[in-house]
């Protein structure tokens, strides 16, 4: 196992000083790139190291920056730090402990895409991170690695933490960018609203995740080529059932099983019997798939995916019905409501739920719950209400006999639909 | 995008190919075939949204359905709307929007023309499967005293926030909270000032989330005849459909009018329909007898007013026009030329009354807003007196116009103006001369009088900071040519005659053409066709020899030639007993003339004043003679709006039985006076003021033409500091005037008089928000809260003239400055709201 | 309403951005610093000092979970409740601390003390199950200690 890169100085108590953070190795990539690379290099090293975006969508970093117009007088660069995404936490563990490496990328990324305004998007819930991050941009300051000609080149930059506060949509990109505008996080419309052209204020708006930043750092200092030796790294948060809940380094491609041992095991030594990979998003897949790797690909092939590479164990005495109604209403909880299918579909979908949680279920139940996981893919505005049909299409196909047990039980009499009975004659209706 | 060749592209939708625009959505493409597609969120007078997912199409090698409503037509693009998935995922949207939608049809106001009723019928499922409990909210919320919200039967479709965000700009109503809780709300707190627009949500709802608070539950559609009609409540003249049912009017909607409304009404237009079926409407003529005024006949009443105008021409003299048809103006005008007499004129309420020569009211043609560069409003309160105006200079500034104000008060859309500076009262001259001045600087030619201008003292005088002007003159030149659109708060301010000449200096600098946006309903009608003491129909000089001749050839007479009386001299000569008939058809100088007390020496001096009214008005009561006469929803005939544009307007309920068109009158008096003025119907009146008016056409605008622009600067008026407040006379849209207050909500919207104190003076004077004062001029006083308010600037009084306790005649004395004082009522301490 | 203090503030923060609405929730947040939370008032004195409509102000308030436009207690208590911290007893946790203030979550101790909020996952899932305490993040977090924890708060 390579020694980790990411997170290999989070635990040192002096890392998120910028004095202990310079003396390993800080600000090497920085000072190398503003003396000896041009824009352009930075951001074509960045795409050799094939770095993809660790925020969920796992789009190519080097790609969407060669979107970014070269010739705009204003653009800006936006750090998602909004990790909302349940069972994820490892941008909090790199901003807690190691937050120079942020602001570091920050730095580059600003550079290879002629940025002089960057703002970090960062939840409410993060005060600690917060504290630290707004400390080591203020050093950053002083040491001249930020503001007006930074390290005596012509480059300046200036960095600004923003709160978010309380809305888990805003971690989408179009959204928070809504929502740093100070308005309601509601997603854009894509076209034609692609951030890397008509972002922030509608100027072109560079937008990563933490720990996508936290890697360019690493990759400018030690080359594309080393990078993709180191695995390439990948953070992975591993959390539930498990002995020691996580972020794991692993190289990318790692397997649930290799994570878990990781993570200490599983607790009371039970078996798994299901896990997301990659956040409550994803697919969960039942414990046979414990051998695959947690890449892009190979997760697409089950109907899953990456995500955010948050692995959530789930041992032999899980609840499945009760951890996809809990999945399905967080989504409720965090709609945005703009869009029909994703306002009522997720309140209609956790009424069922709750219903057969309450042994009140009908066998009909489980064809309707079906049903409306078709009608709510491929019709909502953005990929938050899509993130509730893959949890019910698993629950439905991989655990369909959890639901039929509580559906067995039940004892309530079964209701018959209603009729919609619409009563005016429409003229010529 | 500009610049770009103008391309089209081609595509198939269902098989059928059409060419279209780039940029066109595949919606729009599939309309201009005679398709169809769904939609609820979409509204064509807002950039797309996607939001409510209805009008979903499939698309060849495309992943997943497109929503057609925010989907770009691209060439060779195969589009299918009702493939299987398509057909499917409507289902299963409607099925969505339904499952917490009451579904209370038979008691919806929208019942019968509901898009969701319609299209749930089209391509919706036909049996529930939802079988839990439906989401609450409390039942019908007021928002407003003319708006009610059911958010149960909201479907969200953000039509309603969008129109406030993109088309009034006034942020009327907004969603509040998220995803399931989502609701269309006000905000927690009360507003300065209600939304003028907020009618068009109700139009655009595509549920009976929002209905009218005036008209629900009072008809179903289908019971309601439309009649169409235009909006008289200002001179924008907004084409309107008028439901009326069982001879009462029951509605106003917006008529699509692109030019003129588009498809918007302001709030007025919407709500003020109900005076019409006041039960206190006119129905007899009165006639004064031993000092009272008493039923009578109409014979009894028009022998009486025959009579008199007989005895007493030519020095008799008629005022009023602005609720006439441009017809009836017609009528009176020949009425009184027949009898010897130019006195007449239709600017009733206005003091300052220079020949319409030169001066008449009325715009361009509005659509000239769509293209201008810049517009530079002159003491206008566009919101307040042309509110549907306001939407399309919305919509040229949000393409990049200039937008540019002074005026003695804050206007409530200066967040979306360049710069609008805020000056002393009847100050706007000093401050049009300052900004003149920079601008011939900037291009390096300051000439003739222009050199006489100092712009620090300019400033001085208009108590406005240099930097202000600065700005001003910054943005002109972006402006340019500007479109200079001077308003009632200048016209009727001190010094008009400063004023227009200051507009005119800064015009033969920046160039650029200029509107007098003046007069309400037909007002702009009356003068084009005659009532103006020295222009016969058309604007044509009194001493045409050719329009005289043709006058001549259909009147069989001509009129006379000596120069008649504008408004304000008339009463001047009643006043001094020289003249002595006084006819006013629809208006109420009583109240409105600004300047009471000539009113009272006038109406002193007549030997009979007459009156054609709907109600019981000021002037009406002091009248000797009273003779009702029909709304503008009650007869037909042509009106003309602001741009001199003629519209028809036909009947949409019968009068009170009783009251008689002021057309019918004329043409009676003129039976009785042995001057027949017969026309078969009002369609012949309006060809014979063609024929004798050239330029007036049926839907086009008149084409006013302004004097050249001339360099003349004119030294202020001096006036005297004197003690309190100056008074900035404001008539705010909604009132509480003879029409509006009979209009169910409009009062509630329109709320209590209550007088505007700059911060500063309140703090001087210890007043704070709702304190009880007493204000008083010396001539006029009035009891009413105070609002604290940084719309006026420091040592000023904004009053709301229109309100019962503030009439214009005593409230705006236009050609002076008023100065009130207050006196506070209440016990200090009392702090309400 | 609002301290002089915290108006300088927002001015300052609304000079960080090219346009003023985006110091917004910056704004909405320190006056919640001031006051707790969010009253009318201070929505209308937020859009004067951001030259915002109130609607506006009001519009996106609302929309946020942690902008509290009704008053809440002198501290809130936010239990994470999501999958990572279910699986490691957040119920428990959550029915302990509800049982020691006496208040469901969602609701204010009649004291005025503390609000109580279920929330969503506070990534933090290697503390699961966790919560916040005001600013401060506590877990992994036992029954006995949650119920501790709120106990002493003042
Ligand atoms: C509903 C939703 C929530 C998201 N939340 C986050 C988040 O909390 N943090 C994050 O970095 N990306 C989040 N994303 C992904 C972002 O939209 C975006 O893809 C990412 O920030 C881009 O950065 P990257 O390319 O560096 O990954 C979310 C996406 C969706 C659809
Ligand atoms: S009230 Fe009507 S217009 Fe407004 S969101 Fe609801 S359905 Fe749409
Ligand atoms: S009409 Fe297209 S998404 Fe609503």
């Amino acid at each position: 196992m390579p020694e980790p890169v990411l997170l290999r100085h989070v635990r040192e108590p002096d890392q998120a000083d910028i004095h202990g953070y310079e003396r390993r190795g800080g600000y090497t990539g920085l000072r190398r790139a503003l003396r000896e690379l041009s824009p352009e290099q930075v951001t074509d090293l960045v795409d050799r190291a094939q770095l993809r975006g660790r925020g969920g969508a796992g789009f190519p970093t080097g790609r969407k920056w060669k979107f970014v117009p070269k010739d705009a007088p204003v653009k800006y660069l936006v750090v998602n730090a909004d990790e909302g995404e349940p069972g994820t936490f490892k941008d909090r563990t790199l901003l807690e402990g190691d937050p120079h490496l942020l602001v570091e990328g920050i730095a580059l990324a600003a550079y290879a895409n002629g940025v002089r305004t960057a703002y970090v998007y960062m939840r409410r819930e993060f005060y600690q991170a917060r504290r630290q991050l707004e400390k080591a941009i203020a050093q950053a300051y002083e040491r001249g690695y930020l503001g007006q000609g930074i390290l005596g080149t012509d480059f300046s930059l200036d960095v600004y933490v923003h709160p978010g506060a309380g809305a888990y949509i805003a971690g989408e990109e179009t959204a928070l960018l809504e929502s740093l505008e100070g308005k309601r996080a509601m997603p854009r419309l894509k076209p034609p609203y692609f951030p890397a052209v008509m972002g922030l204020y509608n100027k072109p708006t560079v937008l990563n995740n933490v720990e996508t930043l936290c890697c360019v750092p690493w990759i400018i200092r030690e080359g594309p080529e080393w990078w993709l030796e180191q695995g390439p790294p990948q953070l992975y948060s591993v959390s539930g059932h498990v002995n020691s809940p996580q972020v794991v380094e692993a190289p990318l491609g790692t397997t649930a099983r290799e994570l878990i041992e990781r993570a200490g095991g599983m607790r009371g030594g039970r078996r798994v019997k299901a896990f997301y990979p990659g956040g409550t998003s994803s697919r969960p897949l039942p414990a046979r798939h414990l051998d695959v790797p947690l890449r892009h690909e190979e997760l697409a092939k089950l109907g899953s995916m990456l995500g955010s590479a948050a692995v959530i164990v789930m041992d032999e005495t899980t609840d499945m019905v009760k951890v996809i109604a809990r999945v399905c209403e967080f989504y409720r909880e965090e709609s945005c409501g703009k869009c029909t299918p994703c306002r009522e579909g997720t309140v209609w979908v956790t009424q069922i739920l709750d219903r057969i949680l309450h042994g009140r279920g009908r066998p009909e139940d489980l064809d309707l719950l079906a049903s409306l996981a078709r009608n709510m893919t491929g019709t909502c505005f953005c990929p938050l209400g899509e993130s509730v049909p893959p949890s019910l299409r698993a629950g439905l196909e991989d655990f369909r006999d959890e639901f039929e047990a509580y559906i067995r039980a039940a004892r309530e009499p079964v209701q018959m639909p209603v009729r919609l009975h619409l009563g005016a004659p429409a003229p010529g209706g | 995008m500009s610049g770009e060749p103008l391309s089209t592209v081609t595509l198939t939708i269902d098989g059928r190919t059409v060419t279209v625009p780039r940029g066109t959505t595949v919606y729009h493409a599939a309309r201009q075939v005679g398709i169809e597609i769904p939609i609820f969120c979409y509204h064509d007078r807002m950039p797309p949204l996607g939001a409510c997912r209805m009008c979903f199409v499939q698309v060849e090698r495309m992943p997943r359905l497109q929503t057609s409503c925010t989907l770009e037509a691209q060439e060779g693009m195969v589009v299918w709307t009702e493939s299987p998935e398509v057909v499917e995922a409507r289902r299963a949207i409607l099925e969505f929007l339904l499952i917490n939608h009451p579904l209370d049809c038979p008691i919806c106001d929208k019942g019968g023309e509901c898009p969701l009723q319609d299209n749930t019928f089209k391509y919706g499922p036909g049996a529930s499967r939802f079988v839990e409990p439906k989401r609450h909210f409390p039942k019908a919320l007021r928002l407003s005293p003319v708006l009610t919200l059911d958010r149960e039967r909201c479907i969200l479709c953000w039509r309603c926030t969008r129109f406030g965000e993109v088309v009034a700009g006034d942020h009327a109503l907004k969603g509040h909270d998220r995803g399931y809780r989502t609701h269309i709300d006000t905000p927690p707190v009360t507003l300065e000032r209600p939304s003028k627009f907020i009618g068009n949500t109700i139009a655009i709802c595509p549920v009976g989330a929002l209905t009218s608070g005036v008209y629900r539950f009072r008809a179903r559609p289908w019971d309601n005849r439309p009649t169409p009609a235009v909006c008289t409540h200002c001179g924008v003249g907004c084409a309107t459909w008028v439901d009326a049912r069982g001879g009462e009017v029951v509605r106003v909607r917006a008529r699509e009018k692109p030019e003129v409304n588009d498809i918007w009404l302001c709030d007025l237009g919407f709500f003020g329909y109900d005076y019409t079926n006041h039960p206190e409407r006119l129905r007899v003529p009165y006639v004064r007898q031993d000092g009272v005024l008493r039923e009578a006949t109409w014979d009894e009443a028009l022998e009486r007013v025959a009579r008199a105008l007989e005895r007493a021409a030519p020095r008799i003299g008629a005022l009023g026009g602005e609720r006439l048809t441009v017809e009836e103006a017609y009528l009176l005008g020949r009425l009184f030329r027949a009898l010897g007499s130019n006195h007449v004129d239709a600017r009733a309420d206005s003091r300052f009354a220079p020949s319409p020569r030169d001066w008449v009211w009325g715009a361009g043609p509005f659509e000239a807003l769509d293209t201008a560069a810049g517009v530079f409003l002159v003491g206008c309160d566009l919101t307040e007196e042309y509110p549907v105006l306001w939407l399309r200079l919305k919509r040229a500034l949000d393409r990049g116009a200039v937008g540019l104000a002074v005026a003695p008060k804050r206007l409530e859309v200066e967040g979306y103006l360049h710069a609008a500076v805020v000056h002393q009262y009847g100050a706007e001259a000093d401050v049009l001369y300052a900004v003149a001045r920079l601008l011939a600087e900037r291009q390096g030619s300051v000439t003739g009088p222009l050199r006489e201008v100092d712009v620090d003292a300019s400033c001085r005088r208009a108590g406005v900071p240099r930097e202000a002007v600065e700005r001003l003159a910054q943005y002109l030149p972006a402006a340019a040519p500007v479109l200079l659109a001077v308003g009632r708060l200048s016209w009727d301010g001190p010094e008009p005659e400063r004023t227009l000449a200051a507009v005119q200096t800064l015009r033969a600098v920046c160039g650029g053409d200029l509107w007098l946006l003046r007069g309400k309903g037909n007002a702009v009608g009356a003068l084009l066709a005659g009532l103006a003491p020295d222009t016969l129909p058309g604007l044509v000089p009194l001493d045409h020899a050719e329009a005289r001749e043709r006058l001549r050839g259909v009147w069989g007479f001509e009129p006379p030639r000596e120069v008649g009386l504008a408004a304000p001299a008339m009463l001047e000569a009643a006043a001094a007993g020289q003249l002595r008939v006084l006819y006013v058809a629809g208006a109420d100088p009583a109240r409105d003339f600004p300047d009471g007390s000539l009113w009272q020496r006038a109406r002193a001096g007549l030997e009979l004043l007459v009156v054609t009214e709907l109600f019981w008005t000021e002037t009406a009561r002091q009248a000797d003679v009273v003779l009702p006469a029909l709304s503008s929803f009650e007869r037909p005939g042509t009106v003309v709006n602001l741009e001199g544009r003629p519209q028809r307007v036909a009947p949409s309920r019968m009068g009170p039985p009783g009251a008689r068109a002021d057309g019918d009158i004329l043409q009676l008096l003129a039976e009785r006076l042995g001057r027949p003025m017969d026309y078969g119907s009002v369609e012949a009146i309006w060809e014979e003021l063609r024929r004798v008016a050239p330029g007036l056409e049926l839907d086009r605008p008149y084409g006013f033409t302004r004097p050249q622009p001339e360099v003349d600067v004119r030294p202020a008026q001096p006036h005297d500091p004197g003690e309190g407040l100056v008074v900035v006379p404001a008539s705010p849209l909604f009132r509480k005037g003879e029409m509006s207050s009979r209009c169910r909500g409009l009062p509630d919207l329109a709320g209590d008089a209550a007088v505007g104190v700059h911060p500063g003076d309140a703090a001087a004077l210890s007043l704070t928000d709702g304190r009880v004062v007493e204000v008083d001029t010396g001539a006029a006083s009035a009891r009413v809260p105070v609002a604290v308010t940084d719309a006026v600037p420091p040592g000023h009084l904004l009053v709301p003239v229109g309100f019962p306790e503030f009439p214009r005649a005593r409230w705006a004395a236009s050609g002076r400055r008023l100065r009130a004082r207050i006196r506070v009522l209440e016990p200090a301490g009392r702090e309400s709201r | 309403m609002l301290s002089e203090g915290a108006k300088r503030e927002i001015g300052a923060l609304r000079a960080r951005y090219p346009v003023a609405q985006s110091a917004l929730l910056p704004a909405l947040l320190r006056v919640q610093e001031e006051l707790g939370w969010v009253p009318p008032e201070a929505m209308a004195e937020v859009g004067r000092l951001l030259d915002l409509p109130v609607e506006v102000v009001a519009e996106v308030a609302s929309f946020y979970s942690l902008i509290f436009t009704e008053p809440v207690g002198r501290h809130v208590v936010q239990v994470c409740t999501n999958v990572s911290c279910l699986l490691s007893g957040a119920e428990a946790v959550r029915e302990r601390v509800e049982r020691e203030l006496g208040v469901r979550a969602g609701q204010t101790t009649p004291d005025r003390r503390v609000t109580l909020l279920a929330v969503e996952c506070l990534a933090a899932c290697d503390q699961a199950p966790c919560m916040l305490v005001d600013e401060r993040r506590y877990g992994p977090l036992t029954p006995e200690a949650a119920a501790r924890l709120v106990r002493e708060l003042d």
